[in-house]
């Protein structure tokens, strides 16, 4: 029996369908039906976003013991085994969580693990307050509102791509949490806008605050540290309570859950009121964590602005 | 005690000095030479040939970009608007409707949302103006205190005409050097799909009046400047080089 070249040719279009169509079903990253994602995360605040993003659709698992500072984390064998169980991992990406890579790498996942990077649509801004002047990239985008309601949509739009079939469910969670982190937010401008905050001036010990501040056009006149987790020289401390003493600061914010030393000969030397911020980091992950953290910084920001009116 | 002997090896008996050729013709040195050479040009072959890693984008003439370019009360207000466009998108993706300025009040949506926020960044007026909108719509203006420097309604939504943008323009803020504020959200297609894209643009003069036409090329004409956000995948593109 002969086949004639034109039904030979469509023949061998059928059977290249057949084989590309279940190669790429099969080649995208999306999850099987009924499978539940198992998504890391590095740091508190991530957790509670993730969270509130998933609801029950997939479980939420924290890299990194809760009680570790991210400044300084040196991995355990323990992260290595929990990356290798992963389908996603969120990460801060921009100098707060660099230790995630090496777990990642470790476990030999890098070529398969997706990374999220929770920042990736989000406008950074400068560390304020820099003694040098420099411009350095402040990666605690998440103590704030509205740069963590932008990381919450941009974690609730990648997990969709990766889980299409909750897509939907993800990005109404997002809104939902969204709504709730703005209504905390309002509920502190309320009691704001009967301030003055135009002759507000502080400095933290860590750059960890630019972002909240931003948000009710605050500013940080200095900072103690001169880099990231970086203890200052003699010389930085002597020119940093110089910096105070000029532009008048009489508030001083430092980290709650790290050492206050740094805060002590500064609030010694100028007078400063200490107060203590939360750099969203505790003793157990929850979901409510960073809603409950942010309560705390905004009604500790709203003490402080007060003080300064007396 | 011994006598030490006077002569070494290549002299003889005479003392006439005898050179010893080497037995490879001294092409050691010539072969150290060559490989010297060939490590000089590889490794400056590597350095001139080497892959860069591309830079986060640089702002051309008509842009700005927010990390370094802005003001701190505009670097907030797009910090703001950012997230804000992405709500928004994503509403009308669900309901084919735009947040109205009414809206955003319900909502608590800065930068619209008249708080502490809006009030120490400058109270910022803002409108909605629709797609093809001839007429003010319920809830595209904001209410303001003095409106003597903002455009009337009517005039911008008549100038949009037969655009397909949706726009939230912000004028008449009175933080110094202040901008104003265009969120353009613009239908892009792609065959039969489509999605909405936001673009964000600013204009040194606060009471710049509505552009009329929100074409970037228009725009530029008229002396606004795109703003390129400095994003965290800049960051990481500009530490780590292209991610996977």
């Amino acid at each position: 029996m002969t086949v004639s070249p034109k039904r030979r040719a469509v023949w061998r279009r059928c059977l290249a369908l057949l084989v590309l169509i279940p190669a790429i079903a099969l080649a995208s990253p999306t999850v099987p039906l009924g499978k539940k994602l198992k998504i890391g995360v590095t740091l508190h605040p991530y957790y509670s976003f993730v969270a509130n993003i998933v609801g029950d659709r997939a479980e939420v698992v924290a890299l990194i013991p809760a009680q570790a500072n991210p400044h300084n984390y040196q991995p355990q064998p323990d992260d290595i085994t929990r990356a290798m169980t992963l389908d996603a991992l969120v990460v801060n990406g921009i100098g707060h969580d660099e230790w995630a890579f090496q777990i990642v790498k470790a476990a030999g996942r890098e070529a398969t693990l997706p990374i999220i990077q929770a920042n990736a649509s989000v406008a950074l801004i400068p560390i304020g307050g820099d003694q040098d002047g420099a411009k350095v990239v402040n990666p605690h985008t998440f103590v704030s509102t509205t740069a963590a309601i932008q990381q919450v949509f941009e974690i609730a739009r990648r997990l969709g791509e990766l889980d299409p079939g909750n897509a939907a469910t993800y990005r109404q969670n997002a809104l939902a949490y969204a709504a709730r982190i703005r209504a905390l937010r309002a509920g502190f401008m309320t009691r704001f806008a009967a301030l003055d905050l135009s002759a507000f001036r502080c400095a933290t010990t860590h750059a960890g605050y630019d972002y909240m501040m931003q948000e009710f056009g605050l500013f940080v006149s200095a900072v103690i540290e001169p880099r990231h987790g970086v203890a200052p020289t003699a010389r930085q401390l002597a020119n940093t309570v110089d910096a105070i003493k000029k532009a008048n600061v009489r508030v001083l914010f430092a980290e709650k859950n790290f050492s206050l030393d740094l805060a002590k000969p500064i609030e010694a030397a100028t007078g400063v009121k200490v107060f203590a911020l939360s750099h969203i980091t505790g003793d157990t992950y929850s979901a409510d964590e960073f809603e409950v953290a942010m309560r705390e910084n905004l009604e500790t920001l709203a003490e402080a602005i007060e003080f300064t009116q007396r | 005690m011994a006598r030490l002997s006077q002569s070494w090896p290549g002299a003889d008996a005479n003392g006439a000095t005898k050179v010893v050729r080497p037995a490879s013709g001294r092409w050691e040195s010539l072969a150290l030479l060559l490989a010297a050479l060939a490590i000089i040009a590889s490794v400056t072959g590597y350095v001139l040939l080497r892959p860069q890693h591309p830079g986060p984008p640089i702002a051309l003439g008509w842009q700005v970009r927010s990390f370094d370019g802005l003001g701190a009360v505009d670097q907030a207000i797009h910090s703001a608007l950012l997230p804000a466009s992405e709500e928004i998108i994503w509403n009308n993706n669900d309901t084919g409707g735009w947040i109205s300025l009414e809206r955003a009040q319900e909502i608590w949506l800065p930068p619209f949302y008249r708080d502490a926020f809006w009030k120490t960044n400058g109270q910022v007026h803002w409108q909605l103006i629709l797609p093809g909108g001839h007429l003010p719509h319920a809830g595209s203006v904001d209410g303001h205190e003095d409106d003597s420097a903002v455009p009337a309604t009517s005039e911008v939504s008549q100038a949009t005409q037969g655009q397909g943008a949706t726009v939230y323009y912000g004028s008449a803020g009175r933080a110094p050097g202040q901008s104003a504020y265009l969120l353009v959200i613009g239908h892009a297609h792609a065959g039969v799909m489509w999605a909405n894209q936001a673009t964000i643009w600013v204009h040194p003069d606060p009471n710049a009046p509505y552009p009329g036409i929100v074409k970037p090329e228009s725009l530029v004409g008229k002396g606004w400047r795109q703003v390129i956000p400095y994003d965290g995948a800049s960051e990481v593109e500009r530490v780590k080089g292209n991610q996977p």
